[in-house]
């Protein structure tokens, strides 16, 4: 489950626009892949994640089974100041769920 | 009054019942919880074919062709040595965005994330997804009710759909 990696979050507020930078924890299996002795590894995979700033939520995105190991992501927010918080919030397939926020610097 | 509390506990109880065996297929991953996932577009996503997919999330839309849409796939772009982690950059000059897809046509389930934006969210996005052989990858983006589409080619090394 990767439990000891931790999701990681940026936020950086440049010329009038907030760049958001996302690197999640999380094996992301398919459900097709082997492990060594060669048993199929079950479905894991993040599907829903949504990204608030402040208390609007301003982005929602949805996985399948093609986004990559340790899923990144990174995306502009217009406008926005020093000190808005920026928070995500990811649930997988089989109900695990995980929470990061930042502060825009 | 007795009669009420007694009916209460009997829900409660039973709903303790139900969610706790529902809670045991799906550890044993005979039934996975999906409709705690409702707003998950599973049809799409579970979609074996480029065309199912985009079907399942846009209905009978008709999908422009365009160049105002700029992708990037794969570094150096159209080649990745490694399809489990491909670098993908959305840009385009459209306003007013409101969804944006990504498909890999080869892939078994071609959908590979679905992103709806709220008027807030401005490209260029950034992602990494698996591709498991050669194949074009899509972008449509949705934006003022219409529906644009661009595809790259992706040459791949090693597949990475495991």
């Amino acid at each position: 489950m990767g439990l000891a990696a931790k999701d990681r979050i940026r936020a950086k507020l440049k010329e009038d626009e907030t760049t958001v930078r996302l690197l999640l924890a999380h094996p992301m299996h398919t459900g097709r892949g082997e492990n060594e002795t060669g048993e199929l590894i079950p479905a894991e995979f993040i599907q829903d994640i949504r990204c608030w700033r402040n208390d609007d939520e301003v982005l929602t995105i949805k996985c399948g089974t093609a986004t990559a190991r340790n899923p990144y992501f990174s995306f502009q927010l217009a406008g926005g100041q020093l000190g808005d918080k920026i928070t995500i919030r990811w649930v997988d397939n089989i109900g695990a769920k995980g929470k990061a926020d930042t502060i825009v610097g | 009054m007795v009669d009420t509390i007694i009916e209460q506990r009997r829900t409660i109880l039973k709903g303790v019942i139900s969610a706790s065996t529902l809670a045991l297929v799906a550890a044993s991953g005979l039934l996975l919880p999906q409709r705690v996932l409702a707003h998950w577009p599973m049809d799409a996503f579970n979609a074996k074919t480029l065309e199912d997919a985009l079907m399942a999330l846009l209905g009978h839309a008709e999908i422009v062709d365009d160049s105002v849409v700029q992708f990037k796939v794969g570094s150096p772009p159209s080649y990745a040595v490694n399809g489990a982690s491909v670098p993908i950059e959305i840009q385009s000059s459209l306003k007013n965005i409101e969804r944006i897809l990504v498909l890999v046509e080869k892939n078994p389930n071609p959908l590979a994330m679905s992103l709806d934006f709220s008027p807030a969210v401005k490209l260029p996005f950034k992602s990494m997804i698996k591709i498991s052989e050669d194949s074009f990858v899509i972008a449509v983006i949705s934006a003022g009710g219409k529906l644009y589409k661009t595809s790259r080619m992706v040459e791949v090394d090693i597949g990475g759909c495991a």
